[in-house]
């Protein structure tokens, strides 16, 4: 199937980890940070998959769907967590939330 | 037959999980009877294998059966594996029978204590570890039980643990077995080096190892120490006096009559082994000879009653190792039952008077017994005539036919022979010492207090043991007759060959001057005890040293203290002194606190953010990944 290389998946791959790296970084609220998270997966879903083309193998298709099952349960515990904190007239900021501190 | 055999093996044992399991479910004298029970079927057990037996011929009577294979180490195969031949069920049938005799007369004199299941169960546990040495196929299950009954014999002497010297007592006799355990062990090890197997059938043959040679030698001073630490022969005897801590049954069952004896087991059933080592046999009965005198003199200023009957033990252990060590092993293993016979009569006997007496053990306290218990000083002077071997008693024909053997031995015969003569003399004189100061006299001012009698003087539970081995002490030693038949040597023949005893001249000079000197002590005991004189005093006081010697053992355990005792304590003191305290106690301050203060200063880096976790976790991957890339 003709199209552009695995080259190009990559940088697209490249660009949203790095997007969704910053975003966990940068941002306070809890809820981008989930979400940048999501993005990280999401990028190592598309090189995943990516290669998985240009190998010819279904495995990396496997492990992009493993992935995305890992994400939906890590989607609902962060959720569930974000409404918790919010229901308990908490900031929802993460610099707010160090009781772990040592 | 060897299915009987296993029977009577896992009687006990079946009565020792029943016991515990049961608890307190059962009534006391339930458990009791359960023991007795379970001794009485291992008894009949025996019975049904010794008959199996008679009615083959003597060449045929081997029998191995193997249960299981119990360990396997590369070639090495060891089964839970049991030998039916004359010898083993001639051992079961001592066993169990005087077993099944003193578990029945053990549930009267244990009526009434706080713990007498407890007692029951043990007693049944000896009996199953006993059963389990004499019936071994092989050295290592033969171990097993040797090591088990030293376990039983442990846990029975302390079985009154609330009293400091009966704990003392068992650890004593536990760890001076240990020591023979540990040489026996060494014995098998070299063996099985040697020969690769544990098996009788293996081992037990002529040439297994070269004659003489260092290695034969080796075994069978392993195997010696063994049997000398079991059977309380000189130098490891110090453990047995002190074991007459424990109830008066298990001094009867243990202490007298099975357990101490196992060492003359093991010679007779490895004597293939020793004859491969002559010089080592010699030594045999050379400490037999020792311990008959040494054990003899002791016996003779004793003044607890059980222990005067202990040091007798010794002495007559003494002279099964004098025919063993000769290789008269039909005449050890006569004078082995016939021992068990008479020597659990007296220990009875002695139970019924410290019962009668409120426990009280002391000999000064008695006297004039005979009055208060006419019965039981009766089958006390039939047990006291039978060790000190006066005809027809029992003791007699037994300690003649060793006698007998070791005056057709060469030099060292005839010096292990005087041996014998004179701790005949000793043993007459120290057993009729017993006789008149416990029974002859007048009442003494104690027993007048404190004796109590109940119907047949001990109850009936307590009575009829004594009184069927009253009969055996009579009749035990007709089977075999000086001049008449042999039956115990015919009888053990076709597992080892007994060494010819003396005929003729040579024989009845030994009977008659061992019987001169029995006859002798009884005599001179009379003189010195049979009344109320000064005599014994004035021996006193004229060999001053002598008797001090004596009331000491010969100084053995205040030797082994500062040999061995005392250096140990001193090595552990020191160590916890000027080790454990400045060294061990003192770092683990050390490292506690320097442990806390790293962690104090590394929870620092603990600030809650979890940005600059993210972060962290982003630099580190991003270092990996340089690595990475300069690394290929």
């Amino acid at each position: 199937m003709p199209g552009p290389g695995v080259a190009a998946y990559l940088i697209i791959s490249v660009i949203l980890f790095a997007t969704g790296a910053f975003g966990v970084l940068i941002r306070r609220s809890p809820l981008i940070v989930l979400l940048a998270l999501e993005i990280m997966l999401n990028a190592g879903n598309l090189a995943l998959i990516a290669f998985a083309r240009q190998t010819g193998t279904g495995s990396g298709q496997i492990f992009a769907l493993t992935v995305m099952v890992v994400a939906a349960a890590e989607a609902v515990v962060g959720l569930g967590l974000i409404v918790a904190i919010s229901r308990r007239h908490i900031d929802l900021d993460v610099d707010k939330l160090t009781t772990l501190r040592g | 037959m060897t299915g009987a055999a296993w029977i009577a093996l896992f009687a006990p044992a079946a009565a020792v999980v029943l016991i515990a399991l049961a608890g307190t479910r059962i009534p006391r004298r339930a458990a009791g009877i359960l023991a007795a029970g379970s001794a009485l079927v291992s008894f009949i057990c025996s019975v049904i294998a010794f008959v199996g037996l008679l009615g083959e011929s003597p060449e045929e009577r081997t029998h191995f059966s193997t249960l299981w294979t119990w360990l396997s180490a590369g070639r090495l195969q060891i089964g839970a594996q049991i030998l039916v031949d004359p010898l083993s069920v001639f051992m079961m049938l001592v066993v169990s029978g005087v077993g099944f005799l003193i578990l029945a007369y053990a549930t009267g004199y244990m009526h009434g204590d706080a713990e007498e299941r407890r007692y029951h169960a043990y007693k049944a546990l000896f009996l199953f570890s006993m059963l389990l040495l004499v019936e071994a196929g092989n050295l290592v299950l033969l171990l097993a039980g040797w090591g088990m009954v030293g376990l039983s014999s442990y846990l029975l002497i302390n079985f009154w643990h609330h009293r400091a010297s009966a704990v003392a007592a068992g650890k004593k006799a536990f760890i001076m077995n240990a020591f023979g355990d540990a040489t026996f062990v060494l014995a098998i090890f070299l063996l099985i080096q040697r020969t690769g197997s544990v098996d009788f059938r293996s081992v037990l043959q002529d040439g297994v190892v070269k004659h003489g040679s260092a290695v034969a030698v080796l075994i069978a001073l392993g195997l010696l120490g063994g049997a000398v630490a079991k059977s309380a022969q000189v130098p490891l005897h110090t453990w047995l006096p002190d074991a007459m801590e424990g109830p008066t049954p298990v001094s009867a069952l243990i202490h007298a009559a099975t357990m101490v004896t196992a060492g003359v087991y093991l010679i007779v059933r490895t004597h293939v082994l020793f004859e491969l080592a002559p010089a080592i046999q010699d030594l045999a009965g050379i400490l037999g000879a020792i311990t008959i005198l040494l054990a003899g003199v002791v016996a003779l200023v004793q003044t607890d009653i059980k222990r005067v009957i202990a040091y007798s033990t010794m002495s007559q252990i003494g002279y099964m190792f004098v025919a063993v060590g000769l290789g008269a092993y039909g005449s050890g293993l006569f004078h082995l039952m016939t021992h068990a016979f008479f020597k659990a009569l007296l220990f009875m006997a002695a139970g019924i008077v410290i019962h009668a007496l409120s426990d009280e053990q002391d000999i000064r306290r008695m006297g004039g017994l005979g009055r208060a218990l006419p019965l039981t000083y009766r089958a006390f002077v039939v047990g006291a005539l039978a060790l000190a071997a006066i005809p027809p008693f029992a003791g007699f024909f037994s300690k003649d036919s060793i006698l007998g053997a070791a005056a057709n031995a060469g030099t060292l015969g005839w010096i292990l022979w005087g041996a014998g003569a004179i701790g005949a003399f000793l043993t007459a004189l120290y057993t009729f010492r017993l006789l008149f100061i416990v029974f002859w006299g007048d009442l003494s001012p104690f027993a007048r207090e404190h004796v109590h009698v109940k119907r047949f003087e001990g109850g009936f539970a307590m009575a009829w043991p004594v009184a069927v081995l009253t009969v055996l002490s009579v009749v035990g030693g007709w089977l075999q007759v000086p001049w008449g038949w042999s039956l115990v040597n015919d009888w053990i023949d076709p597992v080892a060959e007994s060494a010819e005893e003396a005929t003729g001249v040579t024989f009845t000079f030994s009977v008659v001057a061992s019987l001169a000197l029995a006859l002798g002590g009884i005599w001179l005991a009379w003189r010195l005890y049979g009344r109320p004189s000064g005599a014994p005093a004035r021996v006193r006081k004229r060999w001053p040293w002598a008797t001090r010697t004596l009331e000491h053992k010969f100084w053995f355990d205040e030797l082994y203290d500062r040999l061995f005792s005392a250096p140990a304590a001193g090595m552990a003191v020191a160590l916890g002194r000027d080790v454990e305290r400045p060294v061990f106690l003192a770092s683990l301050g050390g490292i506690a606190t320097g442990v806390r203060s790293a962690s104090r200063r590394l929870s620092t880096v603990q600030t809650g953010f979890v940005r600059e976790y993210a972060l962290a976790l982003a630099a580190g991957l991003a270092v990996l990944a340089i690595v990475f890339i300069l690394v290929t």
